[in-house]
């Protein structure tokens, strides 16, 4: 178990770059540029806070669920590129000889590699994330300050927001995760054989499977297809927007525990199990082709 | 009855050792054993087959036949194996994206024949500190550093293939001298391949010599020179009498005209000329252009 941290903690250490410091670089600039905004009064920090406390619930939910939205798609991309891009990353530079000459594995080493892509590097991203969300709060709050509106409830109802989303935006995280996963261990196992045309063909490949089918056994056109919807249902996270649309009409105020209850209730599990078994399959196979065939 | 186990059961045991690539054979079944407490030095041309057989020693690649280390199939147990067995393949295969600490770090974690304590020790007296990225450091740097990593292990068997190509001559000589003097011990085996063979004639115990996938010469150090004699002979009828007792090889070299025997005594050479024990370069040239040379097939 040891060493199987150590191989989790060397895929942080090596995409650290895309998970950590490139997003806290972002933030930071952010941050300047939004503190320069307020400095030169592009923005009204009178009007703006005074604005925040007309409806601070709706706003500061919204406020994090876009934000928290933001970085999702950023991991996305993030993600995908550190499958297609570090499960062949060993090769480089001849590395690939110097872990064979570790007593680890292949399938453990590429099991490490899909371990960190579920909790280390989107945890890493997840922390980040919370830090702009801090900062945009505080950033809100400081203006109602100077609009003289601040309150020592109006802070407790912010902070409770933020303890609220946080939860919300760490389960929907993880499934989203779980709901992604044959696809992260498909793009990395097909970078283990293929390298960095695991992103080309991660396109590719739905496609020509869609077109077969179209081809096999006919159809209106090659995208109208059992294939084609299936993983057209796949593709999308299974979100039910119900509740959402309840929240964001101002119907109803927006509560952690119901919002999950909704999520995870509606969530398709089944999928989610054959999914996890579809990775552990993709990921067995990769690492017999790479004990087999890939030293340099 | 199988045999009982002793101290000098091989370390490395092959037999009928075949691979090929496609339709393109490269190993033609070898058969070898390697004892332990011996320097191996596995010598052959470019596409001769020496990296292919260190690498079925080493589970990288799958073969034909029956190969052997430390009493365990490679390829099927190669990363229980690397417990005790240690490997440059490449110095430059170090990955670059880790600092020294954090390359120390891991491999404490990893592996659990690695002591940090030897690494650093190793070290000590070189320009490489515990804070620079190993995409930092110079080729030669690099070989200090992936040296001190492999001394760090402690394991039987050490693998070396081609570990100082692309060094100075400088590099070179510390890397060999570092590893005889700080690793070497009567429990462990080295094998090593290089083209530079005159740089590991010192330390070599024994010598193996691959030409298109097959075991041409497989002997001690001692028992070579019993049993190759070069002479170097100036006047034409020694020439002849030379020539009478079928050299193996023959070169003239700054007019002087250079035979290698094999198995003939200096006795009856002596009177010809001088007659010295041929270098393993000499050996090695001599040999592979011999059309059928195996000496001794496998021991």
């Amino acid at each position: 178990m040891k060493a199987f941290i150590a191989l989790v903690h060397r895929e942080y250490i090596e995409h650290r770059g895309a998970f950590f410091i490139a997003p806290l670089i972002l933030v930071g600039v952010v941050f300047v540029l939004t503190l320069l905004a307020f400095s030169v009064h592009r923005i009204d920090s009178r009007f703006s806070g005074q604005l925040l406390t007309v409806v601070p619930t709706w706003v500061f939910v919204a406020g994090f669920a876009g934000l928290a939205t933001g970085w999702m798609v950023y991991l996305g991309f993030t993600l995908f590129f550190y499958c297609a891009d570090g499960f062949a990353a060993d090769k480089r530079n001849n590395a690939m000889l110097f872990w064979k000459s570790m007593p680890v594995s292949d399938l453990k080493v590429l099991t490490s590699k899909l371990v960190a892509a579920l909790t280390v590097l989107p945890g890493s991203i997840f922390a980040v994330a919370l830090l702009s969300i801090l900062i945009m709060f505080g950033v809100a709050y400081v203006t109602t300050m100077i609009a003289g509106l601040g309150s020592v409830t109006l802070l407790g109802s912010i902070a409770l927001i933020f303890a609220q989303m946080a939860l919300v935006f760490l389960v929907v995280l993880a499934c989203a995760l779980l709901w992604y996963l044959p696809y992260m261990a498909l793009v990395g196992a097909m970078a283990t054989a293929v390298g960095r045309w695991a992103i080309p063909l991660a396109v590719l490949l739905p496609t020509i499977l869609s077109v077969l089918e179209w081809v096999t056994l006919g159809g209106l056109h090659p995208f109208a297809t059992a294939t084609w919807r299936f993983l057209d249902y796949r593709s999308q996270f299974p979100v039910s927007f119900d509740y959402l649309e309840r929240v964001w009409d101002g119907t109803e105020q927006f509560d952690a525990g119901t919002f999950l209850a909704d999520f995870l209730g509606k969530f398709d599990w089944t999928q989610v199990g054959f999914g996890a078994l579809f990775a552990i399959a993709a990921i067995v196979l990769a690492a017999e082709y790479r004990k087999r065939g890939a030293i340099t | 009855m199988s045999e009982p186990s002793t101290a000098l059961e091989p370390i490395v045991s092959a037999r009928g050792l075949r691979k090929s690539f496609g339709r393109k054979p490269i190993l033609h079944g070898l058969d070898f054993d390697i004892p332990p407490g011996r320097i191996y030095g596995l010598v052959g041309h470019n596409g001769a087959g020496k990296t292919t057989t260190l690498n079925a020693m080493l589970g990288l690649t799958s073969y034909e036949g029956t190969i052997r280390v430390l009493g365990e199939d490679p390829f099927a147990r190669r990363a229980h194996l690397m417990e005790n067995v240690a490997f440059i393949s490449d110095v430059a295969s170090l990955p670059r994206f880790l600092r020294v600490r954090e390359l120390f770090a891991l491999l404490t974690n990893i592996h659990p024949n690695f002591s940090q304590e030897k690494a650093r020790q190793f070290l000590e007296g070189t320009d490489i500190r515990p804070e620079m990225k190993i995409k930092a450091l110079s080729k030669g740097m690099m070989a200090q550093l992936h040296l001190a990593v492999v001394m760090a292990i402690d394991a039987k068997l050490l693998v070396l293939d081609e570990p100082t190509l692309g060094l100075d001559i400088t590099y070179r000589k510390r890397f060999y001298r570092r590893l005889l003097e700080d690793y070497m011990t009567e429990e462990r085996t080295l094998i090593i391949t290089t083209h530079q063979v005159d740089e590991i004639e010192f330390m070599l115990s024994d010598i193996m010599f691959i030409r298109d996938g097959e075991l041409i010469l497989h002997m001690q150090m001692e028992t070579v020179s019993e049993k190759f004699s070069q002479l170097v002979a100036n006047e034409p009828e020694a020439q002849e009498a030379a020539r009478a007792l079928g050299p193996v090889y023959e070169e003239t070299r700054f007019g002087q005209t250079v035979f290698i025997f094999d198995g003939v005594p200096r006795e009856t050479l002596e009177p010809l000329g001088k007659v010295s024990t041929p270098t393993l370069s000499d050996l090695f040239v001599a040999l592979m252009q011999r059309p059928t040379a195996n000496p001794e097939s496998a021991r």
